[in-house]
């Protein structure tokens, strides 16, 4: 740690929910997790059957729209909550579903969980937080960059190249308890196998693999970035509030459930022990003490664009509704905060 | 040298739950589990933070931080983030007085 030892949560935040209300919300089960599913395996295959049929026309383009939004962006939310442990109560059935959410999304399960606990400690802290993906303040490249999704390949993809032969950085080393080590060399080798034996199937002619993994996963790249990128742009950095730190914001009923409900950042970093179904009862327990959410995800996304835009031409910042940290708001030029820790 | 120390009552803990114990600048945690009263170190072996707004589910404690997962009988390290074990402590209730031995 760079800096003195708070972590940064409901209690660094000035926010207090009363006990008896957060062991209920916290309470685990198998249920709504398999529900959930369930319903993303019907939205996989309704895509997989949507992108079979229109093939070979001009329909294609939107079906294969369709399936890569829903096949990337819950692969993400799922690795992202069964990192945490929370997304099922059956402690198999969650690490089960880690390796193969993982896979899809492209980040070994050892390294992103370990990865994941300095996003938590330190959450926004320069050099102590593993996983800030982009400069701040955002400049128009950094969002292009960061949006297109491809950066992510380079960043997870050089952790599994090195891991698989060894090679621990000192990053990983400083979140990554020493014993443990042995393990993100296991799994990133185990991801190593398993993608180059994609990527040989699909030379040995199993195009299937490309159509219904390897092109989905690329293409819903920057649909994903919509939803995380927008979770802490603009906001405070190396502050121990999550409230000044964090974004919370509004989206569709659909949006929420490929979410799996990470629309309540705030809240998930204030109480990371509560389940991605109890979010929303969360949200409505501390509501009274936290900011509205910001709009729902495209408004967020496009008032983003138009101050990175004028970031970068000098212009005035000041979003129109969405929250930002004083210090993002100028009316030409900034001051270079942060470096991403995710390249 | 080792005693037999009174922490609080045993109506002070809800079922399936703990409560925080802070004793000659130490930190402890004592449980009410389905299979009685236990008691380990506070402080989570990952990182700096106290197991007292953790989550027991069965005989087990969750790390509020990171949910890092410990065996309260035996304060075993379950699951990541946490691999380093536990300390435990034995308890005693007496009249509905918990006392722990450190
Ligand atoms: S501090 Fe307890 S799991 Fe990380």
């Amino acid at each position: 740690m760079t800096s003195e030892y708070v972590a940064t949560n409901a209690a660094s935040s000035g926010i207090s929910v009363d006990r008896k209300k957060l062991k209920s919300l916290g309470r685990r089960s198998d249920r709504p997790g398999l529900v959930w599913l369930a319903k993303w395996a019907v939205l996989m295959t309704a895509g997989v059957l949507a992108v079979h049929f229109t093939w070979g026309t001009p329909w294609a383009v939107l079906s294969m729209g369709f399936y890569a939004f829903v096949l990337t962006v819950p692969a993400y939310a799922l690795s992202h909550e069964t990192a945490h442990g929370t997304a099922f109560r059956t402690r198999w059935l969650n690490e089960l579903m880690l390796w193969v959410s993982s896979f899809l999304y492209f980040g070994e399960p050892y390294h992103r969980r370990y990865a994941h606990t300095s996003h938590h400690t330190k959450t926004w802290h320069v050099g102590d937080d593993a996983q800030m993906p982009f400069d701040t303040p955002m400049t128009f490249g950094g969002w292009l960059s960061e949006q297109s999704g491809l950066l992510l390949f380079w960043y997870e993809g050089k952790i599994i190249v090195a891991h698989a032969f060894g090679i621990v950085g000192s990053e990983a080393r400083r979140y990554t308890p020493e014993g443990e080590i042995r393990r993100l060399i296991l799994g990133a080798r185990l991801f190593l196998v398993g993608y180059v034996l994609v990527g040989a199937a699909i030379a040995a002619g199993q195009t299937w693999l490309l159509i219904y993994f390897v092109i989905p996963r690329v293409l819903g790249g920057p649909a994903m970035q919509f939803f995380t990128t927008i979770q802490h742009a603009e906001l405070q950095e190396n502050d121990p509030s999550i409230v000044k730190s964090t974004r919370s914001f509004a989206p569709s009923a659909l949006n929420r459930f490929l979410y799996m409900n990470m629309n309540n950042h705030i809240e998930h970093h204030l109480y990371p022990q509560i389940p991605f179904y109890s979010l929303p009862d969360l949200h409505d327990v501390v509501k009274d003490q936290l900011p509205a959410p910001d709009p729902g995800l495209i408004r967020t996304n496009l008032e983003l664009l138009g101050v990175v835009i004028r970031r970068s031409l000098g212009r005035n910042t000041k979003a129109p509704t969405i929250r930002q940290a004083p210090h993002m708001i100028t009316s030409g030029g900034f001051e270079p905060i942060a470096r991403a820790s995710m390249r | 040298m080792t005693d037999w120390v009174y922490a609080c009552a045993a109506s002070d803990i809800d079922q399936e739950d703990l409560i925080r114990w802070d004793y000659h600048g130490k930190s402890y945690a004592i449980y009410n589990t389905e299979r009685g009263f236990f008691a380990t170190d506070g402080m989570c072996t990952h990182e700096a933070q106290h197991l007292e707004d953790g989550l027991v589910t069965g005989m087990v404690i969750e790390c509020p931080l990171h949910q890092g997962r410990f065996d309260i009988l035996t304060g075993k390290a379950l699951s990541a983030p946490v691999c380093v074990d536990l300390q435990t402590y034995p308890v005693k209730v007496e009249a509905g007085r918990i006392y722990v031995k450190i």
